[in-house]
């Protein structure tokens, strides 16, 4: 029984990670059809930027992470005002957005993880914290990835509320279901825009502070989350958020019990089978209505 | 004579090397109904376009209450109080029909206060259009048709001064046209709001409004009192071949 629950709360704790991620990406995506390759590099900065004020300052890392998501998101302010604003603005088309956002964001990716090559290097950094076990229900976990997981999913609930009972949130999801109408109606995509790119690369820095935690951090640890990212997203329905944090859940536990009946090194196999059978059922998601 | 809120002048759109609209000039003065006509092609509802800066004009100058908002993106004429309908309703699907008119009195009508109580509750103005029943139902729920009335709904609650309506009336059967007219007098008529009005029924539109401006092929080749325009030698020209005009209840036959 204890086996099992461990089994479970693994792929749930990775799922919430996942979650965060994920969503961030598809504020992006679903708002303003940028589609940001480079979205896992600033989940590495966010992991970094934990790492370094931490191991400098021996600040707890959870007072960190409202830091780390302002930092991003002034970072994310600046970004795409230098790399997104003038493809938005002379895109003929949704279409050409997201394959100049493409290129962009592969140039980024490569900008912003050698960057980090040069001030770090290439080795594993990571800092031990909360590394101690409990037990409930006669399951053992970390202390640290039980209050990671709880971080992710208030993270993602506070967010859902935010979208839902804010002005700015009404306004991402009303230009989320009709850009033209939303602009009828009053709505300045010139200010939402870079709020909302700011937003989602606060939300990567943040699923990388919380990463931090609990794994070792690389230059390159990005690039696999924008990849899940992705499947997280068509998994949950673009431009659902919610669909985003429940996908992102079953990502992580169909990862865990995959990678436990099969083998570890199955990993992607599992996460590209999800992604292919999503497509196959039910290709606009699994909560698109 | 007052100072024409809604004015194009000269406008020009292209796409690539075709010309949509051609050097058109069009006025909406305060509480006046005018009527916008011409064949399928003409470039109506491209002016539209231009006229809620959802399209930036190639050349010509725009202005609100004769303020020049020429190449403003459309949530700064919404500001300004021009609202709109399309001929394809972009509501908000999946919120409530009540929530789609409290969006609109949230974003662009809270910048403005009107005289009109309509204005002021989301309810009320979906009871003013007749949907006062479907206010919790999803938007995306309802039939094209009541979409489009959900639309104006959205306009009206971005407290307007110029409602530009783009075929709102399509598909609806010879009575409901005539109540939709109503609909369309009563907004001017009890809110103030000045209004042009793209249909293809063309006789009921011309029994309706006060002005009527005709495009063909992207010019505007007439502008005037209804009964005038209908008589023009230009107009009759353009729409023979694809219907005369007033002839759709056959009663007024008119052939140059």
């Amino acid at each position: 029984m204890g086996f099992w629950l461990e089994l479970a709360a693994s792929g749930l704790i990775t799922g919430g990670i996942y979650a965060v991620v994920a969503i961030g990406l598809n504020l992006q995506y679903g708002l303003m059809r940028i589609m940001n390759i480079s979205h896992g590099e600033f989940l590495m900065l966010g992991a970094y930027l934990t790492w370094l004020a931490h191991t400098t300052f021996g600040v707890n890392p959870f007072a960190l992470m409202p830091a780390v998501a302002a930092a991003l998101f002034l970072l994310g302010l600046v970004v795409y005002r230098f790399c997104f604003y003038r493809i938005a603005r002379t895109a003929p088309s949704v279409e050409v957005i997201e394959a100049r956002s493409l290129l962009v964001g592969f140039g980024l990716m490569f900008l912003v993880q050698n960057v980090v090559y040069l001030a770090w290097g290439a080795d594993l950094r990571g800092y031990s914290y909360l590394a101690e076990p409990v037990e409930i229900a006669g399951a053992r976990f970390m202390a640290n990835r039980l209050a990671v997981f709880a971080f992710a999913v208030a993270a993602s609930l506070l967010l859902l509320a935010l979208l839902r009972w804010t002005m700015i949130g009404k306004a991402v999801r009303a230009m989320m279901q009709s850009p033209t109408g939303a602009q009828l109606v009053g709505i300045d995509t010139g200010v939402l825009h870079p709020l909302v790119f700011g937003g989602g690369l606060a939300l990567a820095g943040v699923a990388g502070g919380l990463l931090s935690m609990v794994y070792e951090i690389s230059p390159s640890m990005g690039e696999p989350y924008t990849i899940t990212a992705l499947i997280v997203i068509t998994l949950g329905g673009l431009g659902s958020v919610g669909g985003s944090l429940i996908g992102g859940f079953i990502l992580g536990l169909v990862e865990a019990f995959g990678m436990h009946f099969t083998s570890p090194s199955l990993k992607m196999v599992l996460s590209y089978g999800v992604l292919v059978a999503v497509l196959l059922a039910r290709p606009r998601g699994l909560f698109s209505r | 004579m007052p100072e024409a809120l809604l004015a194009a002048r000269a406008v020009t759109v292209r796409f690539g090397g075709l010309v949509a609209v051609d050097g058109v000039d069009l006025e909406a003065r305060h509480g006046e109904l005018v009527g916008l006509i011409g064949p399928n092609g003409a470039g109506k509802t491209t002016l539209f376009h231009a006229l809620s800066g959802v399209l930036a004009p190639d050349a010509g100058r725009l202005l609100v209450a004769g303020e020049d908002l020429t190449g403003s993106a459309p949530h700064v004429f919404a500001a300004h109080g021009v609202a709109r309908t399309f001929q394809m309703p972009r509501v908000f699907r999946d919120m409530s029909a009540e929530d789609n008119v409290r969006f609109a009195l949230q974003f662009a009508g809270r910048t403005r206060r009107h005289a009109h109580d309509a204005f002021d509750d989301a309810r009320t103005i979906l009871g003013f259009l007749g949907l006062g029943a479907a206010s919790a139902v999803a938007a995306g729920a309802l039939t094209p048709a009541r979409q489009r009335l959900l639309e104006i709904g959205m306009a009206l609650g971005a407290r307007p001064r110029v409602l530009l309506l783009d075929e709102i009336a399509a598909g609806l059967t010879p009575a409901e046209l005539e109540t939709c007219a109503q609909l369309i007098r009563r907004v001017r008529d009890e809110l103030g709001v000045a209004v042009i009005w793209i249909e293809h029924a063309v006789r009921v539109l011309m029994s309706h409004v006060e002005r009527v401006a005709v495009l063909h092929q992207g010019r505007k080749i007439a502008d005037g009192d209804p009964r005038a325009v209908a008589k023009d030698a230009a107009v009759i020209e353009a729409y023979l071949g694809e219907e005369g005009v007033g002839s759709e209840g056959g009663r007024e036959r008119r052939v140059a």
